[in-house]
């Protein structure tokens, strides 16, 4: 079974996101900032990181540089050429992007495609 | 505030500087030039007479000697005349250049009079209101700032919640939660419904937000714009369907140009959409593009239920909707142009719309050929409409001079300062004679280019954008 972390300081989001997930068999691991996400991959050992990028504490940017072999999807409401602009997206494990709000059907088959599923 | 005339006192008179001054020349000029003058012709008639000379020659002289009188006192006059320009007209003329400058927006100019009379007084005065204005510039502009920037963050805050809202209501809707009976499934179908429509009116917030702050994206690149219309309309073709409505498109040979491909099309889409929503069932909605000088024209006909010159104006204006029976079922946000003419404008270009109630609207925007180097802000959420009064009052009083500020007036309180109104009030003009043919036809043309100034650039050039659509006329 895979695991996902969703990393998003809105607990309604976390839920909301873990709820659709799991419905499709997936482990769902949750996470409410930067400092919080990096613990919690070495307890997880995710597949996949859902992460926001406009969370309080610890700024994005930090969080993915110290990210370099797990597979990161953006979750956010600003859009993706705003993200490319702030340079947070030139990592290559940065494979998607995700716009809240997003789609139920389009958020599974974003990250089962990411998957390989 | 009013203003208290008193009436003549001769305290004022003798304690006004500027009183003393004029009094002081008008003494030199009244009685220091008959002076002088009594002072010539007795030296050059006594020089003159003492001679006994025959009676001509002595008319002769008595001729020449009041020439030069005449003469001497023209000199005299000269340079009197020469220091009370240097005394009074010169510190008017600098007010004058300033006050010319704070008409500009320029509030940073001062003047600098030490004449030590009353104009030296008005010039502080003048100053000091400059300094006023200049303040109440800067805030101005921080509010307006300020407002862009709670548009933003209120917007980017709206729209955090809908994530988690839409997310449940989809699962909900799509059983995750269990089978829904058909009451409940109708029920959710309205909740989805207008989730959707508060989430895009939060998006069109922010994007007036962008628009105001300029941090609209451009992505230009060359793009082939007869595949971007065709493409565009195909996609609206569905909508148009729904409605039996045609999309006409004829497109000229096109040169490849640097453009946003997503950008215009957006514009393209809002401008076809309208068109459907305001077509007649079976009827048909024209698209053309075409290449005329240093811009592409593109253009959007339907043959709907058109507007009124008020509604031609107003169109642009946030949340403006055409005062019509049918308004409520043709819904929408009410920002689709006044974003349009945002995305618009920021690549300066220029939109417009041509219109005539039960005929049909034309909508009309020109990208330029070369993409601009920076995007400017662009006010969308303020009405234009300030601004054309502010032009045709400028008109007014250019063609019809002082007369024209009261005419102006009047028609402004007869709320007859639309396009229509003012064409018919011009020919009025005409037939009393107050204006020729030729004035009148100026006059319309200027009256023209206050509600479309985009026609300017068109008009300037000798292509009218109608010209498109001549063989429909």
């Amino acid at each position: 079974m895979k695991t996902i972390l969703v990393v998003d300081d809105e607990e309604d989001i976390r839920e909301s996101v873990k709820l659709i997930l799991e419905s499709r068999g997936y482990n769902v691991e949750m996470a409410e900032n930067g400092d919080d996400c990096l613990k919690k991959i070495l307890s997880a050992k995710p597949d996949l990181i859902l992460l926001d990028i406009m969370m309080p504490g610890l700024p994005v940017d930090e969080v993915v540089k110290q990210i370099t072999d797990i597979n990161i999807a953006f979750m956010s409401v600003v859009r993706i050429s705003e993200a490319r602009k702030r340079g947070l997206c030139t990592q290559d494990n940065i494979v998607d992007f995700i716009q809240k709000p997003f789609d139920v059907g389009d958020l599974i088959g974003r990250v089962e495609l990411i998957l390989g599923e | 505030m009013v203003w208290d005339d008193e009436g003549f006192s001769l305290k004022k008179l003798l304690f006004s500087k500027i009183n003393r001054k004029l009094t002081f020349l008008f003494a030199i000029v009244g009685l220091v030039a008959p002076a002088l003058a009594l002072f010539f012709f007795y030296n050059i008639s006594v020089s003159i007479l003492s001679d006994s000379l025959p009676a001509e020659q002595s008319v002769m002289l008595e001729t020449t000697a009041a020439i030069i009188i005449t003469l001497l006192l023209a000199i005299d006059a000269g340079v009197i005349g020469f220091f009370v320009s240097r005394s009074i007209s010169k510190p008017i003329k600098e007010l004058y250049m300033v006050t010319k400058e704070v008409q500009k927006g320029n509030f940073n100019v001062r003047t600098n009079i030490k004449t030590g009379d009353e104009i030296e007084e008005l010039s502080v005065a003048f100053n000091n209101t400059t300094t006023a204005l200049a303040k109440l510039d800067t805030e101005r502009k921080e509010i307006d700032n300020a407002k862009s920037e709670f548009l933003s963050i209120t917007s980017h805050e709206l729209r955090s919640p809908m994530t988690p809202m839409k997310a449940q209501l989809q699962m909900l809707e799509g059983g995750y939660f269990g089978k829904l009976t058909k009451k409940q499934k109708d029920s959710l179908k309205i909740v989805v419904r207008n989730a959707d429509r508060l989430d895009k009116i939060i998006v069109d917030f922010l994007e007036v937000s962008r628009i105001e702050a300029a941090r609209l994206k451009f992505a230009f690149k060359e793009t082939n714009i007869k595949d971007l219309v065709e493409e565009t309309v195909e996609f609206m073709n569905g909508f148009a369907k729904e409605k039996n409505v045609t999309l006409d498109l004829k497109i000229d040979k096109l040169p490849i140009i640097e453009l946003d491909p997503d950008r215009t099309s957006q514009v393209l889409r809002n401008l076809i959409n309208n068109a459907i929503k305001f077509s007649k069932n079976k009827s048909k909605i024209e698209i053309r593009a075409k290449h005329v000088d240093d811009h592409i024209l593109f253009s959007v006909r339907d043959y709907g239920c058109g507007m009124n010159s008020e509604d031609q104006i107003r169109i642009f204006e946030p949340f403006y909707q055409v005062e019509d029976h049918s308004v409520r079922k043709h819904g929408g946000t009410g920002l689709g142009l006044t974003i349009c003419r945002g995305i618009v404008e920021s690549q300066k270009g220029k939109i417009w719309v041509e219109s005539k109630p039960e005929s049909g609207s034309t909508f009309y925007f020109i990208v330029p050929l070369k993409p601009v180097e920076e995007i400017e802000p662009i006010k969308v959420l303020f009405s234009p409409r300030n601004k054309i009064e502010r032009k045709l009052k400028e008109e007014f009083k250019s063609i019809l001079g002082p007369l024209g500020m009261g005419e102006f007036n009047e028609l402004k309180g007869k709320n007859a300062l639309w396009k229509e109104d003012l064409f018919k009030y011009v020919t009025s003009l005409t037939r009393q004679h107050i204006l020729n043919e030729e004035q009148g036809k100026f006059f319309k043309n200027r009256i023209g280019i206050v509600f479309g100034n985009e026609k300017d650039v068109i008009n300037d050039k000798n292509v009218t954008p109608t010209s498109i659509f001549e063989v429909v006329k």
